[in-house]
């Protein structure tokens, strides 16, 4: 269980809003209810704005396809033994 | 990168990855195997592993599991599956083993297959790129951690349903 109250996408001011749609985009998928990881970067504009520019461009392609940057995420997580 | 199979190289990367840093991280302690002395079967797996590598040098963990060569084979047999070209090319498994090495903090690791990146002709900006993703989720992993979150997202990547390899 969460250490704190997801808030539902509808708490989330209409800038919020807009990040949550920019991320169906990201992950070409129509979320029912945004992820949670999204919503705990709306939170705090402040942190999660910077955080997810960092993430975008970080995993855009390059070098390395996005496809071959999200199997480095992967293992990244496995290796963090993250289950999110 | 869909289908299972890509996936399951890649975890048989991370799982050798992980095991060759560990051994070669304890190389101080167990020390290592001289390639000058060691027996003939030895001389003969050092030198497939510096081919493998094209390297003067067989790689510290490799050196420090050869006291026991018999082990030391099937290690490198292990090893040499799965980071050879299969669906996955392995410049893109060099940069995954990279990015385990770094993730789990393996000095060796990261300096090794740094040097592999860079060689099967991965540039600096490749390098930041790996480097970049495993400092974002290695924030992303934490954050969530931290916050306990579950997982919501595996549902969106599609079910595998071909059978196990025959």
């Amino acid at each position: 269980m969460p250490t704190v109250r997801l808030r539902a996408a509808v708490e989330y001011p209409p800038s919020a809003q807009k990040a949550f749609e920019l991320s169906s985009a990201w992950f070409n998928h129509a979320f029912e209810v945004p992820p949670a990881m999204s919503r705990v970067m709306a939170w705090d504009p402040g942190f999660g704005s910077p955080h997810g520019r960092a993430m975008k461009r970080a995993t855009a392609p390059g070098e390395f396809t996005r496809a071959e940057k999200e199997m480095v995420a992967a293992v990244v997580s496995g290796v963090n033994a993250c289950e999110y | 990168m869909t289908g299972d199979a890509v996936w399951y190289e890649a975890a048989q990367v991370v799982g050798i990855t992980n095991a060759l840093n560990v051994a070669a991280d304890a190389l101080d302690v167990v020390g290592a195997v001289e390639e000058a002395t060691a027996p003939p079967e030895t001389q003969t797996l050092f030198a497939e592993i510096r081919d493998f590598y094209q390297c003067a040098t067989v790689p510290a963990g490799f050196r420090c599991i050869a006291h026991d060569a018999a082990y030391a084979a099937d290690v490198w047999a292990a090893a040499r599956h799965a980071f050879a070209d299969h669906r996955l090319p392995r410049r893109l498994k060099e940069a995954l083993a990279f990015a385990v090495s770094l993730t789990s903090r393996s000095a060796f690791g990261t300096r090794f297959h740094l040097g592999e990146m860079r060689r099967l002709g991965v540039g600096d900006r490749g390098v930041m790129e790996v480097l970049g993703v495993a400092q974002m989720f290695s924030s992303y992993t934490k954050i969530a951690d931290t916050l306990q979150l579950e997982p919501d997202m595996g549902h969106i990547a599609p079910v595998d349903p071909s059978p196990a390899p025959s």
